[in-house]
């Protein structure tokens, strides 16, 4: 089981076209990843890891190649299925947590429930119980304005497993949080990915978390530089 | 995918629209204050001349002079109304920049084109039905104020209680249809955004 492909990059390549010159922010990406793996992804800006992501996610289309997320062609799924693939299949956690500035930390959590036709009930139910699996149980009817970075990254963890995904994306996740700060947010995602057996690839800078990965892809210039067991 | 049959299940229901779109209003109260008030001041333009109107009639059966709204004034109203529908217009657009990442990130926990259209929609839905009501208010006073003087204050009494209500539910339901129509390129807009735009955009 835990050997099992769930994401299956095959020659991926993504050319953007900018004044006439071709930008290749992905240049022949074949990788395998398996399901529970922790990834990360590290390189210089500019890399492609953030390309990388949206290719994952359905939030753009290859140039060429494949993206393969349990076997199915993410290329090949029209508008209502990639919704659903986003909804459901895939969590994702921003650098600078995106939570909907609106809605407290419970409505957050809940809106991608929302978009998956849950009852309106359960879904609060469930975001509930995952704030206080995230230690924000005191924190529910709190706006994102009312929070610190560290807390408001917490919600925006909590939001990504909304719909219990089996990916979770994170980019750049301690990027703008303070080094004990990160430090949390690592151990929280890391303690996910080991307990609930979430695939959880994150691109990041942060050493902390490249130390705790199962392997590390080294990006550059659209390429896979090197591939490292963590 | 494995679970294909589930794939119906991404939806966002009108209660949840309702609900969110309230929030928008609610905590972004300025701007939902602007487009509630050029829209009621549109419709309270459109009710003053309507009840003005009906107050002359009701005067002219009770045995009053005859009066009547002149030509131009109806000119002058349709032109508030313009303007009042390019001015929420021009707010709402000014909304969907101002929630690019939020929309962006909406679409990335699975929300369709169509979710945040009916998002955006709903929201103006809900300030036109409040501009209605109090644009239909402010054109009963404005009426009482131009003909009370001629006609006496107590001849909206004798318009019947009826005709007062068409022109109630008229005027709102004109107030949501315009504030529709004001918001549709910007919620279009919203909706076709591309999220990978979106999300790299810094206000």
């Amino acid at each position: 089981m835990s050997f099992e492909t769930i994401i299956e990059l095959e020659e991926l390549a993504r050319y953007y076209e900018m004044g006439g010159v071709t930008i290749k922010a992905l240049d022949g990406v074949t990788i395998q990843i398996r399901r529970s793996e922790y990834v990360s992804i590290v390189g210089p800006s500019g890399s492609g890891k953030t390309t990388l992501f949206n290719m994952i996610g359905g939030l753009d289309r290859p140039t060429r190649g494949r993206v393969y997320i349990d076997g199915v062609d993410v290329s090949r799924l029209d508008a209502y299925e990639l919704a659903w693939l986003r909804c459901r299949k895939i969590g994702y956690i921003f650098q600078t947590f995106n939570l909907i500035q609106v809605l407290t930390a419970i409505e957050n959590v809940a809106l991608p429930t929302v978009f998956a036709g849950v009852p309106r009930d359960e879904g609060l139910e469930r975001a509930e119980k995952l704030l206080s699996s995230v230690g924000l149980s005191e924190r529910l009817h709190h706006r994102p304005t009312e929070l610190s970075a560290g807390q408001q990254q917490r919600v925006a963890i909590a939001r990504a497993m909304a719909n219990d995904p089996a990916i979770i994306l994170a980019d750049e996740p301690t990027g703008n949080l303070d080094l004990n700060t990160g430090m949390e947010i690592i151990d929280l995602l890391h303690g996910l990915n080991k307990t609930r057996g979430m695939t959880l690839i994150a691109a990041t800078h942060d050493l902390k978390m490249i130390k705790a990965s199962d392997r590390i892809v080294w990006m550059r210039d659209g390429k896979i530089e090197k591939i490292e067991r963590g | 995918m494995s679970e294909r049959d589930s794939v119906s299940r991404v939806q966002f229901k009108l209660d949840d629209a309702l609900r969110l779109g309230y929030d928008y209003i609610k905590r972004r109260l300025d701007r939902a204050t602007i487009n509630i008030a050029s829209i009621a001041l549109g419709i309270s333009f459109l009710s003053t001349l309507m009840l003005t109107d009906a107050f002359y009639r009701a005067y002219a059966l009770a045995g009053g002079g005859r009066l009547s709204v002149e030509t131009y004034q109806y000119w002058l109203m349709f032109v508030a109304l313009v303007v009042s529908v390019v001015g929420v217009t021009n707010a709402m657009l000014i909304a969907v920049y101002e929630r690019y990442r939020e929309i962006g990130t909406m679409k990335c926990l699975g929300a369709m084109d169509s979710h945040i259209l009916l998002l955006f929609l709903v929201e103006s839905s809900i300030q036109g039905t409040i501009g209605g009501v109090l644009g239909f208010i402010l054109g009963i006073i404005g009426a009482l104020l131009s003909t009370g003087f001629t006609t006496g204050f107590d001849i909206i009494l004798k318009v019947p209680l009826a005709e007062i209500l068409l022109l109630f539910v008229g005027s709102t339901v004109l107030s949501i249809i315009l504030s529709i129509v004001a918001t549709m390129y910007p919620a279009f807009r919203a909706a076709k955004l591309n999220p990978v735009e979106a999300l790299s955009y810094e206000l």
